[in-house]
């Protein structure tokens, strides 16, 4: 579902997806400097990442992703957030990326559905 | 003499949820999941955007002042035993704080976990509070609100 009022400046799109069982309800918004991304199944936030594409001299691109806000020792939800900003770098490299996983179940099973499911959905 | 910041803070203050008469509980029963709402404010040849997403648990709320950008990101909570809200910067808005007594203000009323991204300027109280007092009211109109908001302590 797109967001219906044209005039409004922060383009959203929400859907869900089943996995496992479990029910991920996913928000996507891109804001004029920012893509947010929620991702949940507990009806929560869960934790937020933030990932953004450095600036660099080098020919390879090297991302920054950090856990700001929640579980800080899952390893998987920093590598679905890094996924997801080389896709979006790849399209807007300015734009950095805030990810809200709050996830039952963080298997990368899981985690590649919503990545594919994100970038099906993307509104970049 | 009173301000025309201190009216509007006391205006905000008088916003009062009333008691509600259905079953609270249609609100816990509530299969729809994740709700998206967004409308515009204009003012004083200001702009105000809102964007609320109410999930589950907790509401995600975006004020955007003039433009689009995602600003600041505070998150604010109400803390067991004594039910005080607590506010943390979650992204950016270290030395700024604005918004951050929004959050608070915010969970105090409505009695939910808040996230809130703002990117109102700083040294602006009157925005703020009318940018919180528009909220507050949105946020009862849609039913997000829980029937006794919690006290300040």
């Amino acid at each position: 579902m797109e967001s219906l009022d044209a005039n409004f400046p922060v383009r959203h799109r929400k859907f869900s997806l089943e996995s496992k069982g479990n029910k991920t309800e996913i928000v996507i918004c891109s804001y004029e400097d920012h893509i947010l991304v929620i991702a949940t199944q507990i009806g929560a936030v869960g934790a937020i990442l933030h990932a953004r594409k450095e600036e660099g001299m080098s020919v390879e691109p090297t991302f920054s992703v950090s856990v700001i806000f929640g579980k800080r020792d899952e390893p998987m939800l920093i590598a679905t957030a890094r996924r997801l900003i080389d896709h979006i770098s790849s399209f807007v490299p300015s734009k950095p990326l805030v990810l809200s996983l709050g996830l039952k179940d963080h298997s990368s099973e899981t985690l590649k559905e919503i990545v594919a499911a994100v970038i099906e959905n993307r509104l970049w | 003499m009173e301000t025309e910041y201190d009216q509007v803070l006391h205006s905000v203050a008088q916003v009062k949820i009333a008691d509600q008469i259905n079953d609270s509980g249609d609100v816990n029963r509530d299969e729809d999941g994740v709700k998206v709402s967004c409308f515009t404010e204009v003012f004083d040849d200001v702009t105000l955007q809102f964007q609320i997403i109410r999930l589950t648990k907790q509401i995600y709320v975006w004020i955007g002042y003039n433009s689009a950008k995602f600003g600041n990101l505070y998150a604010a909570a109400s803390t067991r035993p004594s039910n005080t809200v607590s506010v943390t910067s979650v992204l950016g808005g270290t030395s700024d704080n604005t918004g951050s007594g929004i959050a608070r203000r915010l969970v105090m009323k409505a009695g939910l976990n808040i996230i809130l991204a703002c990117n109102i300027p700083k040294n602006n109280p009157l925005l703020e509070a009318k940018a919180e007092k528009m909220l507050i009211r949105k946020l009862i109109d849609l039913g997000y609100t829980m029937p006794t908001p919690l006290r300040a302590t």
